[in-house]
């Protein structure tokens, strides 16, 4: 049985739908990602889960337990909050023992624990403080101090890093995962930064308009995403999206993408069976990056791979990666390089297509086209 | 901006006209009090002679005596020092009892909204702008109907409905600027309704306290018209006692013990602004960029 289990909630405000039926199972000890734009439902979904919005129809349960209509304070739920929500006029010490005083806890049994939180979070010098003194990463590590002090069931962030600079965010997602890989608890997350979401996870569940598009481990929502918005949203430089159009060519299946003058026939590797009654039709493409590189640097053990010499648009040099531009069925194409000997803008050069990275979209519907066997694993996708 | 500019500007001619045309104003305001405060240390022999502007011959103390334990009010001479007090028991009650009311006003319209909290705001909000006449004549039949018409009592309800519009309004918008998770964090720690109230936000509102008390120490402290119309006699505050004092005065006038009483009546708000003064800017500057 799950530990946490989402089952079918809906939202209404008022007229406008905001939360259309969503389905989430997690284990004990997982770290689940809520991850989508802004107005996905992400944050009314993990408010829900506090309690602190109400659920218009389904039903929440925690270790088998409905909690519906259980009280924030009684769900034995912590949550740390995109504005920390410090108590301004309340020390250190007096912000991560509120709860603990609320629950009338004895003071010397809730000193002890205020201590042993603030040395597992390095905090132990700022007890005395008031938050108006402290740094936006110290404030983070009280926000946590506070949740993590009632040793709750369950722990909730929403989009905790989002009011920090890029480099403390990256130091203080390190700490999150390491404090949840060494308490072992478990963790709804919201964030809409899908790297944060990659980084952290076991599960991620992406969400658009108040639906789910895909629940899954990381890797598989990134190689084997449900529809166009998973695969443009999740990883970043993000997936290429190329028109083409399925042929048989000698008994071969392949997908035709135009490259300028001539035009390429991709084979078709991945998918193949859903992809036959596809023949003669528009499809989209969607290509990661690292599947398009040079000849040295394909992954040959892994798959198929499919070389061309196409026109180089442009170059962008990251220092650890070279991205080579090129275009593709009119669409300008991201490819993976090594870095080293770019390639100079406007010379044709070698790109090799790992094809069985490959997977190909219905253009109007949205969704994956996929081959039956497949279409359960991402979902219910066992723990990588 | 160049560390220099400020040392050159300081000279500058356009500045030292705008320092000369700020000084004049200063002194301008300044002159009824400076006459005051030397007049009520003047013989009244000295007054009737001597020069408005001069200070005093021969520095007295007996006109601030007489103000405040012996001049006569109507037929009882026995100064301003009852009807001071009378304004000690109405301003405390009507401060406290006002300002609290409208900071749990300002916590429910801000933190617990409700349907129509607009409206209610709106409508609280409507009060500030009332004239005081107009309710003079209803507020008087409701305090027949409670018989507390003519009690120092009666003025402490007056002062806090008069007051609930304005306490509401600056904590309102003091606490519009306090982000909704701090209540949700607390809602999620256990804390309640008014633990929340009392624990969290009163603590924290340090600055726009000082602005109501302020605002509303003054604006009870020197009301005279809710005084002399619902609280004659001995309960009178001390502005309608002032009032009294000038006008009751038979023969030549004591300009020393008036303006002696006026001072009287004029110290407390003096000592309120010069405690909190410099909270007060502060608090109203945070109440109303933010909100």
């Amino acid at each position: 049985m799950s530990f946490l289990h989402i089952d079918d909630v809906h939202k209404h405000f008022g007229e406008t739908h905001v939360l259309k039926g969503i389905d989430i199972e997690i284990d004990k000890g997982d770290f689940l990602v809520l991850v989508g734009p802004s107005g996905c439902g992400k944050s009314t979904l993990l408010n829900m889960i506090a309690g602190l919005d109400t659920i218009s129809e389904g039903e929440l349960r925690l270790d088998g337990r409905r909690i519906n209509e259980l009280h924030p304070s009684r769900r034995d739920i912590a949550m740390v909050f995109q504005s920390y929500a410090l108590y301004p006029s309340m020390s250190v010490a007096g912000n991560i023992g509120f709860g603990l005083e609320m629950r009338k806890v004895p003071k010397a049994e809730r000193r002890a624990a205020i201590q042993r939180v603030a040395e597992l979070l390095q905090i132990e010098n700022l007890l005395s403080r008031k938050p108006g003194q402290l740094s936006g990463g110290q404030r983070q590590r009280v926000a946590m101090g506070r949740a993590l002090v009632r040793d709750p069931q369950l722990f909730l962030f929403d989009e905790p890093l989002s009011n920090l600079d890029a480099k403390l965010r990256v130091d203080m997602r390190t700490e999150i995962k390491q404090l949840h890989q060494r308490l072992g608890t478990t963790i709804v997350y919201v964030t809409h930064d899908q790297i944060e979401a990659m980084t952290l996870a076991t599960r991620i569940a992406v969400m658009r308009g108040g639906e789910l598009q895909q629940l899954g481990t990381p890797q598989a929502v990134y190689d084997d995403p449900n529809n166009l918005f998973v695969a443009g949203f999740m990883g970043s430089p993000s997936m290429n999206l190329v028109p083409a159009r399925i042929a048989d060519r000698d008994g071969k299946l392949v997908a035709l993408v135009e490259a300028g003058e001539t035009t390429l026939a991709l084979p078709i590797v991945r998918d193949r069976e859903a992809l036959e009654g596809w023949c003669n039709r528009q499809v989209m493409l969607g290509l990661r990056p690292e599947a398009i590189t040079d000849p040295t640097s394909a992954n040959r053990d892994g798959g198929e791979i499919f070389e061309a010499d196409l026109e180089v648009e442009l170059v962008e040099p990251t220092g650890a990666d070279l991205y080579v531009v090129t275009r593709l069925g009119g669409i300008s194409v991201n490819a993976r390089m090594r870095p080293g000997s770019p390639p100079q803008p406007g010379e044709d050069t070698r790109f090799a297509f790992d094809v069985s990275r490959m997977v190909a979209f219905d253009p109007e519907s949205e969704a994956r086209i996929r081959t039956a066997v497949d279409a359960d694993a991402p979902v219910q996708a066992a723990s990588a | 901006m160049s560390a220099a500019t400020p040392a050159a500007r300081r000279f500058t001619p356009a500045r030292m006209l705008l320092y000369a045309i700020l000084l004049f104003f200063a002194v301008l305001y300044l002159l009824p009090l400076y006459v005051m405060l030397t007049t009520s240390f003047k013989t009244l022999a000295e007054i009737q002679q001597g020069n408005m502007l001069a200070l005093p011959r021969e520095w007295t103390a007996a006109p601030w005596r007489e103000a405040w334990g012996s001049a006569c009010i109507g037929l009882e001479c026995s100064g301003v020092k009852g009807y001071f007090f009378n304004s000690i028991q109405i301003v405390v009650p009507a401060v406290l009892i006002s300002g609290l009311l409208g900071a749990f006003n300002g916590y429910v319209l801000t933190k617990w909204r409700f349907r129509g909290h607009k409206i209610v705001f709106g409508l609280i909000l409507f009060s500030c702008f009332i004239p005081f006449q107009i309710i003079l004549l209803p507020m008087a039949r409701v305090l027949g109907i409670l018989h507390l018409a003519n009690s120092t009592s009666g003025l402490v309800l007056v002062h806090i409905v008069y007051g609930i519009g304005f306490t509401t309004l600056f904590f309102r918008n003091f606490y519009a600027s306090f982000p909704d998770e701090l209540v949700r964090a607390a809602q999620l720690d256990g804390a309640g309704f008014f633990r929340i109230f009392f624990r969290i936000l009163l603590p924290a509102s340090v600055p726009i306290i000082v602005v109501t008390v302020i605002w509303q120490f003054t604006n009870v402290w020197n009301d005279f018209l809710f005084g002399v119309s619902f609280a004659s006699g001995d309960s009178a505050p001390i502005t309608v006692a002032l009032n009294n004092l000038v006008n009751s005065s038979t023969g030549v006038k004591a300009y020393n013990v008036n303006m002696a009483a006026a001072m009287v009546a004029a110290v407390p708000t003096l000592i309120v602004y010069i405690l909190a003064g410099k909270y007060f800017l502060r608090g109203l500057m945070s109440g109303s960029v933010k909100g």
